[in-house]
């Protein structure tokens, strides 16, 4: 058992799905018009929105190692960017930490704002036209209408950037090299097992991501099971 | 052309609030020049005639298509014109009761019904009007349910009551306010309601097609068809085919 790279990988899910609330979050309430009463949206803004809604589903189309290519190119020093940054740093944020958590941010993009999107989406439209015209601003509905009704959704954005990131490998491979306790993580790790044909190790490994899947999304689905003979509004 | 039922020499009304909203909604042109003589006034017709798509222009929601552009105008007793074609839900001073109770599955009946006063810009903060509004619908006693713990009848109390605690409303705008309201409880409402209303002095405009709640308001009624005005009076004269044909089978 590698624990150096369940560590790894533990602390690689948590930091990339704080960062991910962070930035899906109003990502997600701008795709989803979930300020305010839903607006009398212009033909260009809804288009901008359908434009940046399927940008952020890229990733789960492309080939990881597309997504990695193009962050290991622009973190290097090839581009202004990578330049500067190195500059910044010190070194280059390829093969680090904070390169593995941007990778992954990117990568996971989708699995926290879709879920997001879908709970903003499903807040009854009269709810928040009727807290509008009495008095509440875009902030408040956002705050005290369209927030506490997609709570649910937020847990399930959490989970599965969490889980999704856990078991990642393509983009972790291009831009974080192999480097035991640095950027090895657990499923490269098995990757690693097998081209040793240490099959008993790569098999306990393996073991251990499927019982952290399978626990994480059970978990997930017995609350949601619990909640909805509670709210009528909790998909 | 709107035809005013009442006659002629009725001697001029006391100054009055005025209304005029222009919307598109599909092939329908929504457009309603209203004058409201009365604190209380009903706009009555058959459904799709456009009668809650004009409460909502005024509320500023979308109707019809997105992009739609709306247009209304404002107009106090007193002459000053508001014209609030953009400006947003939040600041146009309407208290609204939708036509489904709207209430927020998250709060009790109590923080639906103060939550205008909790989100309100304005710095009244006299919380009696809570009070009252509980009050007045007889909430007290449901003031800690959700919705979900609510009969139908009881949920559009809470939705009523909480459009009667809107603070510095000028306009309050009913969607079919009885919806789902026993006879009893609405017919002991109705003069209460009337009541606050005029003592308030904020202009009344519900959406109906129950002939007897708008002769029991003795209101001002707007008889509204394909998105125009075709009449407009007291009720007894604006309803009078109605009211006979009411009679008829009664007999």
């Amino acid at each position: 058992m590698d624990l150096a790279a369940l560590g790894l990988t533990l602390r690689l899910a948590f930091v990339t799905t704080l960062c991910l609330l962070v930035i899906a979050t109003p990502l997600a309430a701008w795709i989803a018009d979930a300020a305010g009463a839903p607006s009398r949206t212009t033909r260009a803004h809804i288009l901008a929105r359908r434009i940046a809604q399927a940008a952020v589903a890229l990733p789960l189309v492309l080939p990881p190692t597309v997504l990695g290519l193009y962050l290991l190119l622009g973190m290097g020093p090839a581009t202004s960017l990578g330049r500067a940054l190195i500059a910044i740093l010190g070194h280059p944020l390829a093969f680090s930490f904070p390169g593995l958590v941007v990778g992954s941010i990117l990568y996971s993009l989708p699995f926290a704002v879709q879920p997001l999107v879908l709970g903003f989406e499903g807040v009854p439209r009269e709810l928040r036209e009727t807290a509008a015209v009495l008095g509440a601003s875009r902030w408040t509905v956002f705050r005290r209408v369209t927030l506490p009704l997609a709570a649910p959704s937020f847990l399930t954005a959490a989970v599965l950037a969490f889980t999704h990131t856990v078991g990642e490998f393509g983009v972790v491979l291009m831009i974080g090299g192999d480097i035991p306790g640095v950027t090895r993580t657990l499923s490269i790790s098995i990757y690693d097992q097998v081209q040793e044909m240490n099959y008993s190790a790569a098999n306990h490994t393996s073991l251990l991501l499927i019982a952290l899947a399978f626990l994480t999304l059970l978990a997930l689905y017995a609350r949601g099971a619990r909640r909805n003979d509670g709210g009528r509004w909790i998909a | 052309m709107p035809e005013r039922t009442s006659s002629p020499e009725t001697a001029p009304r006391a100054p009055h609030h005025r209304l005029a909203v222009t919307a598109t909604l599909g092939a329908l042109l929504l457009s309603a020049d209203l004058e409201l003589h009365a604190p209380w006034t009903v706009l009555f017709g058959p459904s799709g005639s456009g009668k809650s798509s004009l409460l909502r222009a005024m509320c500023g929601f979308e109707v019809g298509s997105p992009a739609t552009s709306i247009q209304f105008t404002r107009i106090a007793s007193d002459g000053t014109s508001r014209r609030l074609d953009d400006v947003p839900s939040s600041r146009r001073d309407i208290a609204y009761a939708p036509q489904s109770p709207a209430l927020l599955p998250h709060l009790d009946v109590g923080r639906n019904v103060s939550f205008p006063f909790e989100v309100c810009a304005s710095p009244v903060r006299d919380s009696t009007v809570v009070d009252e509004a509980l009050g007045l619908f007889k909430l007290h006693a449901l003031a800690e349910r959700r919705h979900r713990e609510l009969s139908g009848g009881e949920a559009q109390r809470v939705n009523l009551a909480r459009a009667f605690a809107t603070p510095g409303a000028k306009l309050l705008l009913l969607d079919e306010p009885f919806n789902g309201i026993d006879r009893a409880t609405r017919d002991a409402l109705l003069p209460e309601l009337l009541r606050v209303a005029a003592e308030r002095g904020v202009p009344v405009v519900s959406v109906t097609h129950d002939v007897e709640e708008a002769l029991r308001l003795e209101a001002e009624v707007v008889r509204i068809d394909a998105g125009r005005v075709m009449a407009q009076g007291p009720a007894r004269e604006v309803l009078a085919d109605e009211v006979k044909r009411i009679a008829a089978v009664m007999r």
